[in-house]
């Protein structure tokens, strides 16, 4: 197997490998800007700087030439070597900043460049915390600058497009954002503009930077040059807390992390997941944050005189148990939602049998022409898979409705189906509707009962993607019955870990009043009358599917973190008893 | 206004593109062909060579703004780019800038009013040999200027003479 020495250790490698991220994955450091794995490498930051030679080969044996200690002859690269591009070949040796003085100089006099014109305003910055520019100054960077000429001055606050900011002073011009939309998304907006020291990237005059993935040249700028319009000075990066999640805006499933403060969602950054995203997640994605925050359905809310008035979690469970007690059974319609998760749509049909209610039926949510290939979907649910694979019927919007009409008690799964107009409100005019939401929305305030539960950002819960997939998330946030102290998969920031109740900086109304569904559905089967039916948190009921359905077989949390989802067998069925 | 090439240009253009494996690489003498017709590439130009070229709007922006030689505004008929870097500036380079910007009326990096002359201090343009020197609209140099050779340069413009190539022999060691 060929080897190379790096910093006198030796690795052995396979194919074509670049040098930096060779480096990267033996767990080493070379500092770099402008690489990125998933794009091409210009090597025009120049901070990847090392030391690269080959041992001299004889040329009519082959052997390599031995010194007079019976070591290797090294004939070294004349100059250092940006080891973003250069590809690693056999018996190639490396020396980077940790062993070679002329490198760790080389790298540190690029920084000082680099730094000439940055205004090195971090105090004021976004990207403070996260931004490798910073990082890098510390570690490798010069003490001070020598330079005491006038900073060039560039545009600053430059709205490139309707979510992206742009402070030209603080661009190095790594170019990744350029090339992002030149290689991944192909939209080709922008470009690098003027030359020397007035360059920075923009859009084509009176163009917008409109790309549907724009926000991820804001991930990818290693400095603080391209910022969101939307989270700018929200928060500080230090004060947050990052939760990995999946995105619930289509069906593609992309890993995305949760970044919350105080209980609040402020962004949601994409998560490298090479089988689903890679490191990209469309613009429509991150705007779900607000979903977390906003518009929650917190306590029961009961529909007394047409007007929905907050309700106590006693008489929620009694009102539904004394509209079910009324009616007969088939008149009670169940209806699974491809935007809830697995767990929950398992629960709700485990619950219509137990009771003996038909098999709930759902309806998917798409719309023609969203997909575009890459991380957009025409279906704009996160689970429609996994409903299907939990055997439940697929009806169309007309049958559903039909149904509903025909119901006198409906129970209704985190779906806004008035909203998108599969239901109207005259159809349920003669219906009990108790839905079971997250948000306020047409839906809910149809609905003669709302029960609040979990969204994806308060419960762990799997989602089945397009791919048939199985996904799973992390609480993020906590409602009024979780505890992040309590809760081990829960992560906790540094005002999370410090803040009291009595700080200024926690917020009780921040968490919202409302019960993760199983636990619902518990409390309402007790309620019933049905023994045994009683589930804490999401990993049981996953282990109990796993256990009992087969496409779900051998599926676990421990298992979907450890191999960052499973594809599922898409071809085996659940038989319904 | 709307910019738009002719059937000619358009020929030229498709020689062009016809000489190199991508369409890409067309895209500065596209941009010379633009210049030539309409004496500049202002951003509206700049979109007719993408269009034609059928190349992104932002790469032929980038490249535009990269060489100061095409000019992203209209410009004088002539443009006078008189160089003042050291080799000029010793010999007198800013004297012929100077008579220049009074005989124009116009400061450096402006354009006279009837639309005749810009006038641009520039950096270093390789002759320092016949300093002081300038050039006229990305071509031809005028060398050893003297204030007095500059005016009647600009009356010789005005009345539409321009200067010819100049042939300029360079002093050689003699070999023994």
């Amino acid at each position: 197997m060929p080897e190379v020495f790096i910093d006198g250790k030796r690795f052995e490698y396979e194919g074509e490998q670049r040098l930096l991220q060779f480096i990267q994955d033996q767990g080493m450091e070379v500092p770099f800007f402008c690489y990125h794995p998933s794009l091409s490498a210009p090597a025009n930051c120049r901070q990847c700087l090392v030391k690269v030679g080959q041992p001299v080969k004889d040329r009519e044996t082959g052997e390599y030439e031995l010194d007079e200690n019976g070591e290797r002859v090294i004939r070294w690269f004349p100059k250092l070597q940006t080891s973003c591009n250069t590809m690693i070949s056999d018996g190639m040796v490396v020396h980077t900043q940790e062993t070679d003085d002329l490198v760790k100089r080389a790298q540190k006099d690029t920084l000082e460049f680099i730094l000439i014109n940055h205004p090195l305003d971090c105090p004021i910055c976004d990207q403070a915390g996260e931004c490798p520019l910073q990082i890098q100054t510390y570690k490798y960077g010069p003490e001070g600058s020598r330079f005491e000429v006038k900073k060039v001055h560039k545009p600053k606050r430059i709205q490139l497009g309707p979510r992206v900011i742009l402070d030209a002073e603080r661009c190095i011009n790594c170019t990744r954002c350029v090339r992002f939309t030149d290689e991944v998304s192909k939209t080709h907006q922008l470009t690098i503009t003027s030359r020397g020291d007035k360059n920075y990237p923009i859009t084509a005059p009176d163009r917008e930077f409109d790309d549907a993935y724009s926000l991820n040249t804001v991930d990818i700028c290693p400095v603080g040059a391209l910022t969101s319009a939307d989270f700018r000075f929200k928060a500080r990066v230090w004060e947050m807390n990052q939760t990995p999640s999946i995105d619930i805006t289509n069906a593609k499933g992309t890993n995305i992390d949760i970044w919350t403060r105080d209980n609040l969602v402020l962004r949601i950054t994409p998560r490298y997941n090479e089988a689903v995203n890679d490191h990209w997640m469309p613009d429509e994605g991150r705007e779900a944050y607000r979903l977390f925050n906003e518009n929650r359905v917190s306590r029961p809310h009961q529909k007394i005189d047409n007007e929905q008035v907050k309700s106590s979690w006693n008489n929620a469970f009694a009102t539904v148990a004394e509209q079910l007690e009324g009616v007969d059974k088939k008149d009670v319609l169940l209806i699974g939602s491809s935007h809830a998760s697995v767990e929950e749509n398992y629960i709700l049909s485990k619950l219509s049998s137990l009771l003996g209610y038909n098999e709930p039926v759902f309806t998917s949510h798409t719309e023609k022409g969203k997909g575009d290939g890459f991380l957009l979907t025409d279906d704009l649910a996160p689970n429609a898979n996994g409903c299907r694979l939990l055997g439940f019927n697929e009806v169309d919007n007309s049958k559903l409705s039909g149904l509903a009409e025909k119901a006198k008690v409906v129970l209704l799964l985190n779906d806004n189906l008035v909203d998108r107009e599969v239901l109207s409100e005259d159809q349920l005019n003669n219906t009990f509707v108790v839905s079971f939401s997250t948000n306020h929305s047409q839906t809910s305030k149809t609905a003669d009962l709302v029960i609040p539960i979990t969204c994806i950002a308060e419960h762990a819960a799997s989602y089945v993607n397009i791919d048939g997939r199985i996904q799973r998330s992390f609480p993020a946030k906590e409602t009024k019955y979780t505890n992040r102290r309590l809760d081990f998969e829960m992560n906790e920031g540094r005002l999370d870990r410090y803040g009291t109740n009595f700080d200024n900086w926690v917020t009780e109304e921040n968490k919202v009043d409302c019960l993760p569904f199983w636990i619902v559905a518990s409390k309402l089967a007790d309620q019933l009358g049905v023994d045994g039916f009683d589930y804490g948190n999401g990993r049981e009921i996953m282990e109990e599917i796993s256990s009992t359905l087969a496409p779900f077989e051998g599926v676990s949390y421990a298992r979907m973190d450890e191999e960052s989802g499973i594809v599922l067998d898409q071809e085996k069925t659940t038989v319904k008893s | 206004m709307k910019y738009e090439f002719t059937e000619d240009d358009l020929q030229e253009i498709e020689k062009i593109k016809a000489k190199y494996p991508e369409v890409k690489a067309a895209t500065l003498p596209a941009l010379w062909v633009a210049q030539n017709r309409f004496g500049h590439v202002n951003s509206d130009v700049q979109k007719l060579v993408a269009e034609t070229l059928e190349l992104p709007e932002a790469h032929v922006h980038g490249v535009a703004t990269f060489y100061t030689q095409y000019y992203k505004e209209e410009k004088g008929k002539f443009v006078l780019d008189v160089c003042t870097c050291l080799s000029c500036q010793l010999c007198g380079g800013y004297d012929v800038l100077e008579r220049a910007e009074e005989k124009l009326g116009i400061k450096a990096g402006e354009t006279t009013d009837d639309g005749m002359f810009t006038l641009n201090e520039v950096e270093c343009l390789g002759a320092c040999g016949y300093a002081p020197m300038l050039q006229i609209t990305n071509d031809k140099y005028v060398n050893n200027l003297t204030p007095e050779k500059i005016e009647s340069l600009i009356e010789d413009l005005k009345a539409g003479k321009t200067p010819e190539y100049e042939q300029i022999e360079m002093p050689l060691r003699k070999v023994k």
